[in-house]
């Protein structure tokens, strides 16, 4: 699937997400991987003593509490869009943020261009776009507004203190 | 009123850019029509049984007579040369083509409006007092903070997917005109013990399918912390919210589940982390809001009129007018006007575009250039000198936009019903002009005094039925529209929620049946008592032995 990282399309991405069928039988592929938060607190000590970087992504379900207390802790969190009225995902990421949170946020999911903007400014740096949702028109998300009312995640500042 | 900066106009010229590209994306194939949905709703479109339906955004209920013309031209262009006033203090239009809706709003944009928000699971139009900065018992002047609002929620990037709609209303003193404790968040202008001006909170109110009083979250609030604690309370709400089932997505479902005291304790945790950040309210900036919406250059000798007596004492149908429709303004010489929206067989809250027009040069010669839109789907114009009024209602009266029934039975809250609306379970136009029709004896009327009347075509209730004093829910009954109706509510500082009398009506029973009532209430009324002391005061067994008793 196409993957977005700061506004760049990238193709050398070395994170898996690693799909139902390998979590149900424990039979995870090799290097990088992004597991559900839940398989990772039933599964922590086996995830840490494998080679290869771990990553987990939550949902909207999640309960993140833990997560916002050590998210440095993950290279990588991954924040899951069942549909694309699910709004939980942007203060997900604020709150991570927030928490002082330094890795890479991903969207991944029901990611499309109309939102592509909103996630950047609360804070996702990647976007994993479904590729029959992806076109090259999805760059023009970025830039459809030049002015915004709000602070958020990547400028603070509201329009009042710009 | 607020003016556009720069930034105010490039971002609504650049909503307006984005939509059309929406738009053509969807018409092209490219933008699946469920995701199109959403974001189409987000900009005030829906698609109804004739055609699609544009909402057009009146911010708390504040247009400039070049904005109404703008109206008039959107209604005589694209639409059937007419628009609808809503209870949010919009205008809807029912006609327009699907591919036109990006050059309406470019229109539209040209005078500093937009559609951004009116509908759409986000923070919608704030709404307040109609009377706001004009009425003498308000605390403070409330526009300037619905303003504030209004930018701070227009294209949050992370409040844009709410569980569902969101309304903030606010009153600017202790007699709520903004029916504030039904909102999700109402904001009450206070004073504290201190002397300091701030805001009650209150969260949780709404109608719909499960109506709900707002509670009181916190007694006050500093004006610097505004934006910081209503995003506190978004947040909580964003996440914690349900998502499965959409009718108990609203915040007042929350509220309950949780408790107000959880709720509150989550929500000050929130705020306890953001109230000191960037999002604190500067002076400058509340100052430079403040500053849109300062008194005109009032007259001084205008309360030094005469003449006005002296009509009133000559002719009877102006000082029914004048009694009914218009208010005491706190400057002296001059009144608010409430143009009725509300005439004899016309569809409530309706308006042709040669109204919106005259309506427009009238704010121009009488009253500062400004009109407001109410709730109760009637217009205002704020600021007139009371020797221009006899003038005033001359012409609205050839206008058809003088029937003297403010605050009385006809002066129904009537949303479009099942004639327009595909959410409808019922048509409400046939049952308002039967209403209508047997309560035209204008003196009958002020004998009853104060009733509103608020009538909803289904339970999502865009009409508020349940805190009309007589509220009527359309439903439908096997494919047959029938009347179920409330007594009791009340949407102002005594906030209540109306009882249901008992089982629903046929179509064409319905103004018997509140012929029924009324003479309960005229048998039962001390003295002047209002409609809904009454109904408090005997409770609703006497209306239900009257309504349902066995026909002789």
């Amino acid at each position: 699937m196409p993957l977005l990282i700061n506004r760049e399309l990238v193709d050398n991405d070395s994170w898996q997400l690693v799909d139902a069928e390998a979590l149900e039988s424990n039979t995870l592929p090799a290097g990088d991987i992004i597991v559900p938060l839940a398989y990772y607190q039933a599964h922590e000590a086996a995830l840490n003593a494998r080679e290869g970087q771990v990553a987990i992504q939550v949902s909207g379900d999640d309960e993140i509490d833990g997560v916002l207390e050590n998210p440095n802790q993950f290279p990588l969190i991954a924040i899951f869009i069942p549909a694309l009225r699910d709004g939980r995902c942007f203060s997900i990421a604020r709150l991570l943020k927030r928490a002082g949170f330094k890795g890479q946020i991903r969207a991944v999911g029901d990611v499309s261009h109309d939102r592509l903007d909103f996630l950047t400014r609360c804070g996702f740096d990647a976007l994993d776009i479904p590729a029959d949702r992806f076109s090259d028109e999805v760059f023009n998300a970025f830039s459809e507004f030049s002015v915004r009312y709000q602070g958020a995640e990547d400028d603070s500042r509201p329009v009042y203190r710009q | 009123m607020y003016q556009y900066n720069q930034v105010d106009q490039q971002l609504v010229n650049e909503r307006v850019a984005s939509f059309r590209d929406q738009t053509r994306r969807f018409l092209a194939g490219d933008l699946p029509e469920d995701e199109f949905l959403a974001l189409r709703l987000m900009n005030g479109l829906y698609v109804q049984r004739h055609a699609p339906m544009l909402r057009v955004a009146v911010p708390y209920g504040m247009m400039s007579s070049q904005q109404m013309r703008t109206l008039a031209h959107v209604a005589r262009k694209w639409d059937k040369g007419y628009g609808h006033f809503t209870t949010r203090t919009n205008i809807q239009f029912n006609w327009p083509k699907l591919e036109d809706v990006p050059d309406i709003l470019e229109e539209l944009a040209k005078v500093q409006m937009h559609a951004i928000q009116t509908s759409g699971n986000c923070i919608r139009n704030t709404t307040t007092d109609q009377f706001a900065g004009i009425i003498a018992d308000e605390i403070e002047d409330p526009r300037p903070y619905c303003e504030i609002i209004r930018q701070w929620s227009s294209l949050h990037p992370e409040f844009a997917y709410l569980p569902r709609k969101f309304k903030i209303a606010i009153s600017g003193g202790p007699t709520d005109r903004a029916a504030s404790q039904v909102h999700d968040i109402g904001l009450h202008i206070v004073k504290n013990d201190a002397g300091e001006v701030g805001f009650e909170v209150l969260v949780g109110g709404g109608l719909g399918r499960t109506p709900v009083i707002g509670k009181q979250i916190r007694p006050f609030l500093q004006k610097k912390d505004l934006l910081s604690y209503l995003e506190a309370i978004i947040r909580v709400y964003n996440l914690k919210g349900r998502r499965d089932n959409k009718y108990k997505a609203r915040i007042k479902i929350l509220v309950n589940a949780l408790g107000i005291d959880t709720f509150r304790e989550l929500v000050e945790a929130e705020w306890e982390q953001i109230k000191d950040s960037d999002l604190q309210l500067t002076d400058a900036e509340i100052a430079r809001v403040q500053g849109f919406f300062t008194p005109f250059d009032y007259e001084a000798d205008a309360a030094n009129d005469t003449s006005l007596e002296a009509k009133l004492a000559e002719d009877e149908t102006f000082a029914h007018w004048f009694r009914q429709n218009t208010v005491e303004h706190k400057v002296p010489g001059y009144r608010a006007v409430i143009v009725s929206l509300k005439a004899h067989l016309v569809a409530k809250g309706d308006i042709t575009h040669q109204q919106m027009d005259l309506v427009a040069d009238l704010a121009d010669k009488y009253s500062f250039g400004e009109i407001r839109s109410t709730h109760n789907q009637n217009l205002v114009l704020a600021d007139v000198r009371k020797q221009d009024l006899y003038a005033l209602w001359q012409t609205l009266s050839e206008a058809n936009l003088a029937r003297a029934n403010i605050n009385t039975l006809t002066d129904m809250t009537v949303c479009p019903g099942g004639d327009f609306c595909a959410l409808a379970n019922a048509k409400t136009l046939g049952v308002a002009d039967q209403i209508d029709a047997k309560f035209e004896d204008l003196d009958y009327l002020y004998d009853l005094g104060e009733i509103k009347l608020n009538m909803s075509g289904c339970i999502n209730a865009c009409s508020h039925h349940h805190v009309g004093h007589i509220g009527i829910l359309g439903v439908d009954k096997k494919g047959e529209d029938w009347y179920q109706i409330t007594l009791g509510g009340s949407d102002g500082e005594d906030a209540s929620l109306g009882k249901v009398i008992g089982k629903a009506v046929a179509a064409d029973e319905v103004a018997d049946t509140l012929e029924k009532v009324l003479s309960v209430f005229v048998e039962q009324r001390i003295e002047d008592e209002r409609f809904i002391d009454c109904v408090r005061r005997i409770g609703l067994t006497p209306f239900k032995e009257k309504v349902y008793a066995p026909a002789h």
